[in-house]
């Protein structure tokens, strides 16, 4: 047909139309993927041309890194007339002015959709982009003739030939239409995929967007696979040799990159006169003057120097004073907050008040794991907030800066499992009821790799044709990095810009108001270097608040965070006996599961204790030794006098990365970013594998200055074993210091302290039930929820003995509106109510709000039980039409001969409606049968002792199946007299399945085992008691 | 008064001061109690007369319900029916024909047997009462009205088939049966619940009388003419029929019903009766058209024998029939296929059901899975149909998807091979002529009838044109698929 299929190289080529899977639902390749096969092909350039997006650009630019092709950012759009176009970005501001273009679409649409019409194409600042036409079927004329007297000289008709039988039609069409613009024209493949086998997938894909089988997708698919990068070759024998060149042409005068993009922090916040490095001197030394009333030590001094000298080399000041600056309004607000993460490791950020680890205490304040020369990444403060007034510090953010200056980063929501099943299970047209069996097999703990086991055990038939091309593309779909479905908002990664945003990256709407993202998420954003700043929330820093304010009223004593009497031996004994439950952080199962082993006893201990029941610590072998060497069992031996400084404070086990980090510096000769560089690639090494380099170098570091083979060995399994779990020590220290506050107020002010979590849920490890359970084991009195004394919220009672009562709060109460409880509580303020008929009346309730009371068993006082309470309430609700509420109009109507609720369908009631009860636990009510049955209770299992053949039952409090225990379950059973730790090896969790993740109450046969204090039943069977319990409404926390 | 309220509701037979009986013992009629003042007074007149069968027939389907209303009435001649599942007849009066209740208890389960597998039997004296006791499930006989209360006071409340809610609602209150809701204040039961609700509750315990409607035969035509003479030929057969058919509309006209089937049944003298029986879609009450169409299939239908009387039957009627339409055909869009549905109809008695349908469009690139047999007079684009090879039948959505390359019209059922030579596909010995470029259609993946062909035009020697296409998969054989016109 031409010159280049005649021998010869392939003609040269640069594909400017191909979409990614950013475009949700129709791309059908990864934008790497997308590189890699352009590369492959030997495109010279490939343009990722996302539907009004460039979210999928960073990816693609960070595949391009060191390869031949180039990447070229650009988008596709239709506006809402029908035209369609792409436009590409030829340098940095023809880029800005597509990134507003995306802008000014995705916010006129809800979250998900955009909006364009000509008015705003022509309006547009794209003249420093080029555009490509998109004609259609059915090329108009009318189209290419508006565009071209608004683009003229930046305009070309892309020219798409799939092979629909209808090229050379097209081609003269096209052709003509050209001419007759004189608009010139330019190859184009308009690729969805990288490769044509993922030609099912992209029809899966079309049917999953557009809500059909695809079967009847119809025509609405693509007749044939040529929406593929295709082979040179290929598109040689297609298209005349102009157009392909033309490509190259084109792809030439694009030659921006996403490395031009320059990010600058807000200036704002340098007072006149001052530059940042000046300010932000200025404000560390005031904070550290505040800690060292006395002078400044010097070692503190240089400590401070040093940091800001890097800080200053790097640029970051603007940084560091934004997030200063959002602290202080919290601060101001009274909102608590307190940094995490690594920026703890900052002597400046505790001197700004951002963190709160002080150097004093034991901190190893290694500032190159917070921020590193070496690294091209930007520092990462992370800040918690309480969680239910963070919404505050955002909405002030966003006032401060304006949304054309500061948006949440995005976040890419991939195909799990499940979700995978479930869209594709419809793509296939199976029925709802098989889709949902189909996503019900997988439960949640299951990974991709037991698919297919799964599913043959829960009856599907894996040779079904249906199944036969479905399970190929569930593994697509799931296959790391996770084939993105839509993007979502961080939860608190706000980018916060010097200039307008939307210059930078697009902005689009979340899908709750008030929220705006950009289009990239946090990996996207450390590739190119923009600083972000996570505003995170906390449901512990709300409960201390609320602890605090609740003792300050009752007491007239304020405390607040870090202010508590330190040390108090008191709760460390009590953290010691694993009595915990509400504790931050170390009320999990496995954290008391340790306490009684590890015996904290100062504030270091509750720094290691949280950061070693993390998978790393586990799984590089940490736990045991420490343990040993902590009991004294074993010698603690240093190779070394360096080492012995960097790994005394945790006995020569090393715990924490930044340990890790040290030892390589001290021992190998690392520099503190080639360590930091080492701490990400084992993070990353079970992912990405690439430690083996480090190994080298580790290794001959240690040979070079004479350390033990041995020891250098073990070392570096430990690192290996640490992979992306490890945990930084000025992390376990940002927590530790919560552990220790919250602990306090449990031990002395447990009445408080419960009332503060239970207002703050949800949160935590524990339901409601088990932190009133608890409290009430602690000696608090708890009285129930009633309508003529509950507030919203659980609040404290002046109690007869002078001690706090803990009054439940109506926010407990299932279907009750927090409005309807204000306006009960202000028509009660008024007057005491006389009736539930007076109460409906003046707070104007519903009859929904009376029943919700009703169940909750609130109108106790004015009803009695909750038989004659409904029977007021279904009288009260007909009456108010007929009756204005007046004095002595109602109706006088006797009590009904109605039996009392039995004390089964009380604790029935009580758990339907407030999730808890003040009565016998159920499984006191069914001891009786449970005990004809041989089934020991909690208690009786504590004295069974190490070994025994025991049955027990109780109601399953909560799952989990860590990611790391290689398939074992645990469970929490709990019955009246306390709570069974059960653990599940994966064969009886196999073999007893339904019984495992559906029991409500659940029997077990077991062998007790007993060690350092800590019990634990393993389960040989499992069954299901769940019909016992009858109507009981119970519901298992899981984890995974 | 409110403690008198609860104890007339509560207790109705000692009120009334009725003596305890035994056995089929009449109850002798109550007397007014002059401690029971007010209307309770007059509620056991009515119980005290009357002994109801209650049959709960779980599950059952309407019609057997009704046929077995009809056979009931050979026991009582007051049978109700309580759809869905209910029966219940008066037969007090009718208890001394059938050897007292054991007797007909007995014979009242055998007739139902054959139609159901599990009647539920009880007998009180309300009809409500031995409803709700049947479907307790208990074979109680409650002669006497006295004991009626205390017997079903712990029937559980849901006999009373009260909504869900309502039910919900009492349960929350801790009344769950009938005996813990007789013992709500009337005043706050009726406030809470609705007049409706205790109403029932006094029909149940007879404190009012529960009329009730008694079953109806279902109807249906059938009419039989007996001829004055033989007759032989087709004509005076089909005038022969005018008055049946003058009848039939009289009929249908009585019972605003159409009927979905009709069946002409002829006489002889000696052989079997010949019979004709015509089926409709939607039922028709239009006589001038069934005539019409009756005559077309007996057309059809050889004589063997004179006929000496026939006969016209429907099935039973439905009770409803089409409305007229709104618009005349022409108007509006309205009814403006009904002269080509009776075409349809015509073509349809003439040559069989089978022999007249439609074509419509499918949506789907494979030219074998882009058309399917429909319905005859579906619009486009709106039928459910009869897929070729299997395929699901789906609504249609047909999007105007231009084709870009040229269709043939005529499409082969199967594509046949072509045998290739020097590339090029040959057909009778001579290579064809490639017209043109090739159309890719690779699609159909997911239904194990996949294709992945590239199409062409192609000449043959004779000049005719062909659509041809050659797999992409290997062996790469070349296929005709189709003629162009």
């Amino acid at each position: 047909m031409n010159a280049a299929t005649c021998g010869g190289a392939p003609p040269a080529y640069a594909e400017l139309h191909c979409v990614s899977n950013f475009t949700f639902l129709r791309g059908a390749s990864h934008p790497q993927e997308l590189v890699e096969q352009a590369e492959a092909l030997g495109y010279e350039a490939l343009a990722i041309t996302d539907e009004c997006s460039v979210a999928g650009v960073v990816r693609a630019h960070a595949a391009a890194r060191g390869r031949r092709v180039r990447l070229i950012v650009g988008a596709e759009f239709t506006l809402e007339c029908g035209l369609k176009f792409t436009a590409l970005a030829r340098d940095r501001s023809g880029y800005g002015g597509l990134c507003r273009f995306i802008t000014l679409g995705r916010r006129a649409a809800g979250k998900g959709h955009y909006r364009l019409t000509r008015t705003d194409l022509a309006a547009a600042q794209f003249d420093r982009c080029l555009l490509l036409w998109l004609p259609g079927p059915q090329p108009q004329a009318q189209e290419l003739q508006w565009l071209a007297e608004n683009f003229g000289g930046r305009l070309h008709v892309a020219v798409e030939l799939l092979r629909d039988g209808g090229d050379r039609a097209r081609l003269a069409a096209l052709q003509r239409l050209g001419e007759r613009f004189t608009v010139p024209l330019v190859a184009s493949g308009g690729a969805l995929m990288h490769v044509r086998a993922r030609r099912q997938l992209q029809d899966a894909l079309t049917a999953i967007r557009l809500g059909v089988p695809i079967a009847q997708a119809g025509r609405r698919l693509h007749a044939n696979g040529e929406r593929y990068l295709r082979e040179r070759e290929r598109l040689a024998r297609l298209y005349p040799p102009p157009l392909l060149a033309a490509t190259v042409g084109l792809a030439r005068q694009c030659r921006f990159s996403l490395d031009e993009l320059r990010y600058e922090y807000p200036r704002e916040l340098v007072p006149p006169g001052q530059t940042p490095a000046s300010h932000l001197r200025r404000l560390t030394l005031e904070g550290a003057q505040r800690r060292w009333p006395h002078g400044l030590p010097q070692a503190e001094h240089d400590g401070i120097e040093h940091e800001l000298a890097l800080i200053a080399e790097l640029g970051y000041e603007p940084y560091f004073l934004t997030v200063h600056d959002i602290v202080a309004f919290a601060r101001g607000r009274g909102i608590l907050c307190q940094g995490r993460g690594s920026a703890a490791n900052s002597r400046v950020c505790y001197y700004l008040g951002i963190t709160a680890v002080d150097p004093q205490r034991g901190a190893t304040m290694l500032f190159e794991r917070f921020i590193s020369r070496e690294r091209r990444e930007p520092p990462d403060i992370d800040v918690d907030f309480e969680h239910e007034r963070r919404e505050e510090v955002l909405q002030y953010v966003y006032g401060k800066y304006g949304r054309e200056r500061a948006a949440l980063a995005a976040t890419v929501i991939a195909y799990r499992p499940r979700s995978a099943l479930r869209d594709l299970a419809r793509a296939f047209g199976l029925e709802a009821r098989e889709g949902l069996r189909l996503a019900k097999a997988m439960q949640w703990w299951d990974g991709s790799a037991m698919l297919g086991e799964r599913l043959a055990q829960a009856g599907f038939d894996l040779r079904s044709p249906a199944l036969q091309h479905l399970l190929p593309l569930v593994a697509v779909l799931v296959a790391p990095p996770g084939f993105p479905r839509h993007l979502s908002q961080h939860v608190g990664g706000f980018v916060i810009a010097a200039g307008l945003l939307a210059e930078l990256v697009p902005i689009e709407n979340a899908a709750m108001p008030e929220r705006t993202v950009v289009q990239w998420d946090k990996d996207d954003l450390n590739e190119l270097g923009l600083l972000k700043v996570d505003l995170l929330a906390l449901g512990m820093l709300t409960a201390l608040r609320r602890a605090f304010d609740l003792v300050h009223a009752y007491r007239g004593i304020h405390h607040t965070l870090g202010m508590l009497p330190a040390e108090d031996a008191e709760v460390y004994r009590m953290i010691s006996r694993a009595d915990t439950v509400g504790v931050f952080q170390i009320e999990s199962r496995a954290q008391m599961a340790m306490l009684p082993r590890l015996q904290p006893r100062c504030y270091f201990d509750l720094v290691i204790e949280v950061a070693i029941v993390r998978p790393g610590p586990i799984q590089g072998g940490m736990v045991h030794p420490y343990l040993r060497r902590r009991s004294g069992a074993e010698q603690v031996d240093y190779p070394r006098e360096e080492i012995r400084a960097v790994l005394q404070p945790t006995l020569g086990v090393p715990i924490f990365q930044e340990q890790v980090m040290q030892i390589a510096v001290v021992a190998a000769g690392f520099t503190p970013g080639e360590a930091d560089a080492l701490r990400r690639a084992m993070g990353a090494w079970k992912r990405t594998g690439g430690l083996e380099g480090f190994r080298e170098r580790l290794l001959s570091g240690m040979r070079a200055r004479n350390y033990p083979q041995e020891f250098a060995e073990r070392i570096y399994q430990q690192m290996t074993g640490f992979g992306e779990y490890g945990f930084p020590q000025s992390h376990a220290m940002s927590f530790a210091l919560l552990v220790y506050d919250s602990a306090w107020l449990k031990h002395h002010e447990p009445a408080a302290f419960a009332c503060a979590l239970l207002n703050s849920q949800p949160m935590g490890f524990y339901a409601p039930a088990q932190l009133v359970r608890d409290a009430r084991a602690h000696g608090v009195e708890v009285r129930p929820v009633d309508a003529c004394v509950s507030d919203w919220d659980c609040a404290l009672e002046h109690g007869a003995d002078g001690e706090p009562v803990l009054r439940l709060g109506l926010c407990l109460v299932k279907s009750l509106p927090q409005a309807s409880v204000t306006r009960l509580v202000a028509a009660r303020a008024a007057r005491p109510f006389a009736s539930v008929a007076d109460l409906a009346a003046r707070a104007g309730l519903t009859r929904t709000d009376l029943e919700a009371l009703a169940a909750a068993g609130a109108f106790a006082t004015l009803c009695g039980n909750r038989h004659l309470a409904f029977w007021e309430v279904a009288g009260t609700e007909t009456a108010l039409p007929l009756l204005p509420a007046q004095a002595g109009n109602e109706v006088i109507e006797g009590r009904p001969l109605i039996p009392a609720p039995r004390e089964g369908e009380g604790v029935v009631a009580d758990y339907a409606s407030i999730g808890l009860t003040l009565g016998r636990h159920p499984l006191a009510l069914l001891r009786g049968r449970l005990g004809a049955s041989r089934l020991m209770s909690a208690a009786q299992l504590l004295q069974a002792g190490h070994g025994a053949q025991v049955r027990t039952a109780g109601l399953v409090l909560m799952r989990q199946r860590p990611q790391t225990a290689s398939g074992v379950t645990f469970l929490t059973l709990e019955d009246e007299s306390g709570q069974v730790n059960v653990i599940v090896w994966q064969r009886v969790g196999d073999a007893q399945r339904r019984a495992l993740l559906e029991a409500r109450l659940m029997e077990v046969h077991g062998e007790m085992q007993q060690q350092d204090g800590v019990t634990h039943l393993i389960a040989h069977r499992l069954l299901d008691r769940s019909q016992l319990l009858g109507g009981l409404l119970t519901r298992s926390r899981d984890f995974h | 008064m409110r403690q008198l309220e609860l104890t007339v509701i509560a207790e109705p037979g000692v009120k009334s001061g009725a003596v305890p009986a035994r056995g089929a013992a009449v109850p002798v009629p109550a007397a007014p109690s002059p401690a029971s003042a007010g209307p309770a007074a007059t509620q056991s007149v009515a119980v005290a007369r009357q002994l109801w069968a209650g049959v709960h027939l779980a599950g059952i389907s309407p019609q057997v319900l009704q046929s077995l209303g009809v056979l009931a009435q050979r026991f009582s001649p007051q049978v109700s029916l309580v759809p869905p599942d209910g029966l219940v007849l008066e037969v007090r009066g009718s208890l001394h024909l059938f050897d007292g209740l054991a007797g007909l208890r007995r014979l009242l389960t055998q007739a139902c047997l054959p139609l159901h597998p599990r009647p539920l039997l009880a007998f009180a004296p309300t009809a409500l009462a031995a409803l709700a006791v049947a479907r307790a499930g208990r074979p109680l006989q409650i002669v006497d009205p006295a004991r009626l209360i205390g017997q079903l006071a712990p029937l559980p409340l849901a006999v009373l088939r009260w909504p869900e809610e309502t039910q919900a609602r009492l349960a929350r209150m801790g009344v769950r049966t009938v005996g813990a809701a007789l013992r709500l204040p009337r005043a706050g039961f009726a406030r809470r619940f609705g007049a409706a609700q205790l109403a029932l509750l006094d029909r149940l315990t007879g404190r009012t009388p529960d009329p009730r409607q008694a079953v109806r035969l279902r109807e249906r035509f059938r009419r039989r003419c007996e001829l004055e003479h033989e007759i032989t030929d087709h004509e005076r057969l089909l005038r022969a029929l005018t008055p049946l058919w003058e009848q039939l509309a009289a009929f249908l006209e009585a019972h605003q019903c159409g009927v979905m089937r009709l069946e002409c049944r002829l006489l002889h003298r000696h052989g079997a009766a010949t019979c004709c029986a015509m089926r409709f879609a939607a039922p028709m009450a239009d006589v001038q058209r069934l005539s019409a169409l009756l005559r077309e299939r007996l057309q059809q239908q050889p004589l063997v024998e004179p006929v000496r009387a026939c006969e016209l039957r429907t099935a039973t009627v439905p009770h409803q029939r089409d409305s007229h339409p709104l618009w005349q055909p022409g108007e509006q869009g309205g009814g403006g296929t009904a002269p080509c549905a009776d075409l349809v109809e015509h073509l349809r008695a003439r040559f069989g059901a089978g022999a007249v349908y439609g074509l419509v469009l499918r949506d789907d690139h494979r030219p074998e899975a882009a058309w399917q047999v429909s319905e005859p007079l579906l619009p486009q684009g709106a039928g459910i149909a009869r897929a070729p090879h299997g395929l699901p039948p789906q609504p249609e959505r047909i999007t105007r998807v231009p084709v870009a390359a040229a269709r043939p019209l005529w499409l082969l059922r199967e594509p046949r091979p072509l045998a290739e030579r020097a590339g090029l596909p040959c057909r009778r010995g001579r290579p064809l002529h490639l017209a043109g470029e090739p159309e890719r259609i690779e699609t159909g993946w997911w239904d194990g009838r996949g294709i992945a062909r590239d199409y062409y035009s192609a000449m043959d020697a004779r000049g005719v044109r062909l659509w041809v296409f050659r797999e992409r998969a290997a062996p790469h054989g070349w296929f005709l698929h189709g003629v162009f016109g």
